[in-house]
């Protein structure tokens, strides 16, 4: 009796405990993960989980229609390019209307956008908008006066039919402007600061497979004129980071760089040092329903190296650290807040993220948790070059998941900068990282070799002396005998 | 003792044409020493897979097992003798089927003799000094090609151009036999099911 009332008052107290418990992992509607060595998805803690939704009627500025673009200006103004209402959104660092810009004054008359599909916003928060059924971008101040317009790019190395239309846009510190126009091939059109067309950067090549190859060889020109051209495949969308690299992204199903970092002269050098191709999904269903590989539609660098991309295939976030490891990779489809119908853009609020959904009209805020900001912490740390500060971090990490090899790797290089190559060793092993291992190693080896030298040459002289000495006692005892069956002694 | 299990196996991988006739005409090959090598190479793979250097294991330590290893090196083995033999057989051959057994088990020698020590030596290496763990692998392994390819000569008496082709041709038998085991496994399996479905037809009658 007096067993059956403690067992129910046990009872009772676990009920009781886990109603107290927060439902930490019910509130993100999808399931976060990385790809780990073996090219597994190993499961993560939710990094960001959704926090609120914004739409036009909340802001009450009327509801959006086919918003198409996004921008948090350095003073961390929020931009919203309402392209189907052809206007502007201004929102303040609270998330309240600031102002609505639908027109500007061009040459005494009013001027208004039709379907502008980018925007960005400059480190003098200029606004540059991709009006793309006008065929140019127009540069405003911040005050909504139109500075200039870029139209109607003049080149020899332009066909004399061109037609300008602008999609997406970025500007780096010395007010050139880099725009991906529907239709252009070449790669991303760049202009300067007095609206002179200097050419393009980063063209994409084409390599035809071999058998490709082989079946063009094998037809004849009818058959020619009916195939699919070879063109390179078009941008999607275009970010700047802090040092003036373009950070571009390209619909390129077949390609395993639709990720790419242009420096200046237009050369593709993001670091690629990851077990996995810097593409999205590695594991994907080829055909049927949520198949073929990611389908990149922005990009947004964050701090620390990091930049994150947004698929519009299965409509997840992916985050890179700057030496191309997946660090984690969220969201999807579906009706809950948190997951998406036709994401479009990808922004950064501070520690905070925030993704614009053409679909649902809105703008959904995701706010990091503990292991996101730990993993993003670190990551910047050690891209500061503050190993000993990552390290605390990655073992935090560790704590909230013992899976997360990026975390061995981190922890790892900071051991080995300390010149602990043993232990060093072992967190390459764990984050199966062989080419750290072997430097660990060859340290460790050199190290233990140098401490056990007098040893192991003790050893070998040792046995060295005593074989010869026992050479020299076979041959005298043998001799002897030699002498005795003589009958010399 | 020592002349069946060590001595003549050690001069059968160095002097190979010498070796094997004499395991065919002077009686020195014992079946037992080369059935005896052939789990030394199952042990071998086994622990090559467990043991190796993290620099050279590339091996998913969740897929490892053992009696995966044990029929993927015994499996092969016998179907190349059995293919091996049929063929011979009608290729006039002299090799008797426990030869041929006898030939490929001595032929496997020296990937024991080479991979078990390099499995250990591997865990002392560094990424640049795997090259030498992949170069006596691959060492191993075309001794291994090079002592079956003379062992099949002697023991059928043929000519090199023939054992060329007589190999060629015992990989075809080899896909045959895997083919035609596959068939019958399937049609047995469906001939299972068949009958267990009658059965279960009639159990649930009431």
């Amino acid at each position: 009796m007096h067993l059956k009332r403690v067992l129910l008052l046990v009872a009772i107290i676990s009920l009781v405990a886990s109603i107290g418990m927060p439902a930490a992992s019910a509130a993100a509607p999808y399931e976060a993960y990385t790809y780990d060595y073996y090219g597994d998805s190993s499961p993560l803690p939710a990094p960001y989980v959704p926090d609120a939704a914004i739409t036009g009627e909340s802001l009450g500025v009327g509801d959006f229609k086919e918003p198409s673009d996004m921008f948090v200006a350095p003073d961390k103004s929020t931009y919203i390019l309402d392209s189907g209402n052809a206007r502007i959104i201004v929102l303040d660092t609270e998330m309240h209307v600031s102002r609505v810009i639908k027109t500007f004054t061009n040459n005494g008359k009013e001027d208004g956008f039709a379907a502008p599909q980018g925007l960005f916003v400059s480190d003098k928060n200029e606004l540059y908008v991709a009006d793309t059924d006008h065929g140019r971008v127009v540069v405003l101040s911040e005050k909504g006066e139109l500075i200039r317009i870029i139209d109607n790019p003049k080149s020899d190395i332009l066909p004399a039919e061109f037609k300008f239309v602008p999609l997406k846009v970025t500007v780096d510190a010395a007010d050139r402007v880099f725009v991906i126009s529907r239709g252009v091939f070449e790669g991303i059109m760049q202009f300067d600061d007095k609206n002179n067309f200097m050419g393009y950067v980063g063209t994409i090549n084409v390599s035809p497979s071999v058998w490709q190859r082989l079946w063009k060889s094998l037809s004849t020109k009818a058959q020619k004129a009916q195939m699919q051209l070879f063109i390179p495949t078009e941008f999607s969308n275009v970010d700047i980071d802090s040092k003036g690299f373009v950070y571009a992204t390209a619909i390129d199903i077949s390609s395993d760089t639709p990720i790419k970092r242009l420096n200046p002269s237009g050369d593709d050098v993001l670091k690629r040092l990851g077990y996995w191709a810097v593409k999205g999904d590695i594991r994907f269903r080829m055909f049927g329903n949520n198949s073929g590989p990611s389908k990149f539609t922005d990009i947004k660098v964050l701090d620390g190296g990091m930049y994150v991309a947004l698929d519009s295939n299965r409509a997840r976030l992916f985050t890179y650290n700057d030496e191309g490891d997946l660090l984690y990779a969220f969201g999807g489809r579906g009706n809950q807040l948190g997951v998406f119908n036709t994401p479009v853009a990808v922004e950064k609020i501070g520690d905070k993220l925030a993704v614009l959904d053409s679909g649902k009209k809105n703008i959904v805020i995701f706010r990091p948790t503990r292991f996101g900001t730990l993993v993003r912490q670190a990551t910047t740390e050690h891209y500061n070059g503050n190993d000993d500060v990552a390290v605390k971090m990655w073992s935090d990490v560790l704590h909230l998941n013992t899976n997360y090899e990026i975390a061995y790797l981190g922890i790892g290089k900071s051991l080995l900068m300390q010149k602990d190559n043993k232990k060093a060793m072992e967190y390459f092993k764990l984050g199966m990282s062989r080419k750290n291992f072997s430097v660990a190693y060859k340290r460790y080896r050199r190290e233990v070799l140098k401490e056990q030298f007098g040893t192991f040459m003790t050893i070998a002289l040792t046995l060295i002396l005593a074989f010869i000495a026992y050479r020299i006692v076979r041959l005298v005892i043998r001799r002897r005998a030699v002498k005795h069956e003589a009958g010399l002694s | 003792m020592k002349q069946d299990f060590l001595k003549f196996p050690l001069h059968l991988i160095v002097r190979p044409f010498d070796g094997f006739w004499d395991m065919k005409y002077e009686g020195k090959g014992k079946l037992k020493v080369a059935l005896l090598i052939l789990l030394a190479l199952i042990l071998t793979t086994i622990l090559q897979k467990q043991f190796a250097g993290f620099l050279v294991n590339m091996v998913d330590p969740r897929s490892l097992n053992s009696l995966d290893d044990l029929e993927f090196t015994i499996l092969p083995f016998l179907l190349f003798c059995i293919a091996n033999w049929s063929i011979t057989t009608l290729m006039e051959g002299e090799g008797k089927f426990k030869e041929i057994v006898m030939a490929t088990g001595y032929a496997l020698l020296p990937i024991v003799l080479i991979n078990l020590p390099m499995t250990f030596v591997s865990r002392f290496m560094t990424q640049e000094e795997t090259a030498f763990y992949y170069l006596l692998n691959s060492i191993s392994s075309l001794w291994f090609i090079v002592l079956l390819f003379v062992g099949i000569m002697t023991v059928h008496q043929y000519t090199p151009a023939k054992t060329v082709l007589t190999m060629a041709l015992t990989v075809v038998a080899m896909g045959f036999v895997v083919f035609i085991a596959t068939l019958a496994f399937s049609l047995g399996s469906q001939l299972y099911w068949f009958i267990y479905d009658v059965y279960r037809e009639i159990i649930f009658r009431t």
